[in-house]
């Protein structure tokens, strides 16, 4: 085995990697033939044998995996029905959340920060009923909501169809949101 | 078609190299991808191992609960942006979606650890459960072993922590942890030798 011309520390660490290899795989195999390592620092040597022996990997509790799994198939079956209804299955689904819901009125109103943050108000107009992230399909008991369906039908329509941008239609939104600032204030 | 490599090291020389070989997710990641429900799969093949990585990082079950649903929420929303990257030298049974996976995770783990502003314990109280036996007096000697490697390890800054995780916990190989957390192999292979030194020497110093 040549190193070449590499620097010392580099050669040394080349070494214990090959050795962490070695000593992995054998580990793996429940061998018995522990590779010596005998060119290698016997601190590195002690280390490596026990951290290969008392670091293990940790599980979570099965509720936990049960509760989760359940959770990503119910995104998954949100992200089938938004491709569906003609949108992507890009976005990503929001994880649960300890706080309750931010109501997309308020965040807009009072500029919630942490939908700032994560760019969720980004372009997000809460007046506007087709924006579809406020028409995510709903699950209850593994079938869909008739409003869900609703929802994502109106999606497909609207986004075959170009925002009103009328002066009236501008009004219209202006009022609407001066009254929710009344209303909240 | 050329494939970008996992870490830097050895960009260049890999730019010209094709894939030869197969992802082994490569078939799950397709399915997912037609069928998100089909997901479930890679969930199910690597949530130990995404909430070793966060468990051992965050030191709390809670915290790594959260950080482990938000890394596979965040996978399943933005599987049609992963690209595998296999080459030929990763080895057999490389996966360039667990990198990719990790590096979600790795993310996730920051952002928490931010809002937390709090520094990591290594997970001590599990140190515990790992010496069971019939022989008492050998069980603990055993746990002062465990305990005593896991305290080792909470002090060691965190990067050197992080390589020691990924390398023992994890499995993973060098290119694969270069890939995860965005160094070059040579970077992370230097990394490893200083943290099993600094080990190794509290260990020694332990035993003497």
């Amino acid at each position: 085995m040549t190193f070449g011309d590499r620097e010392v520390p580099d050669v040394e660490a080349l070494r214990t990697d090959r050795y962490l290899d070695a000593l992995l795989a054998a580990a793996e195999r429940r061998a018995t033939d522990v590779p010596s390592g005998a060119e290698l620092d016997p601190a590195i040597r002690l280390a490596a044998t026990r951290l290969a022996r008392d670091l293990v990997r940790v599980h979570p509790s099965f509720r936990f995996e049960d509760r989760l799994a359940a959770r990503l198939g119910e995104a998954a079956r949100a992200m089938r029905w938004r491709a569906a209804a003609g949108g992507s299955q890009t976005s990503a689904p929001r994880a649960f959340s300890r706080r309750p819901a931010v109501d997309p009125h308020l965040a807009k109103v009072e500029g919630d920060q942490d939908a700032h943050r994560t760019g969720r108000s980004e372009a997000m107009d809460p007046l506007d009923p087709v924006d579809p992230r406020h028409v995510r399909p709903l699950l209850v008991g593994g079938a869909l909501t008739s409003a869900a369906l609703a929802g994502a039908a109106w999606v497909a329509w609207r986004r075959s169809r170009p925002a009103p941008r009328s002066p009236m239609a501008r009004a219209v939104r202006a009022a609407r949101q001066a009254r929710l600032v009344r209303g909240l204030s | 078609m050329a494939r970008p490599v996992f870490g830097r090291e050895g960009g260049t020389a890999a730019r010209g190299a094709t894939v030869t070989r197969l992802d082994r997710d490569r078939p799950l990641v397709e399915a997912a991808r037609r069928d998100p429900e089909r997901f479930e799969a890679l969930y199910r093949r690597y949530l130990a191992q995404v909430y070793s990585y966060a468990y051992y990082e965050l030191g709390d079950h809670h915290d790594a609960e959260d950080a482990t649903e938000r890394t596979f929420l965040d996978a399943l929303g933005n599987l049609h942006r992963f690209e595998e990257r296999a080459r030929p030298e990763d080895g057999d049974g490389a996966s360039t979606f667990r990198v990719w996976l990790f590096r979600i995770a790795r993310n996730v783990v920051a952002n928490q650890r931010r809002g937390r502003r709090r520094h990591p314990v290594a997970p001590l109280e599990a140190a515990g459960l790992l010496a069971s036996g019939t022989n008492v007096e050998a069980e603990a000697v055993r746990r002062d072993e465990v305990t005593a490697a896991w305290r080792a390890i909470g002090r060691l800054p965190a990067d050197r922590r992080r390589v020691l995780v990924l390398r023992f916990v994890e499995e993973m190989s060098t290119p694969e942890i270069a890939g995860v957390l965005g160094r070059s192999e040579g970077a992370v292979r230097v990394l490893l030798h200083r943290a099993l030194r600094s080990i190794g020497g509290e260990l020694s110093g332990d035993r003497g």
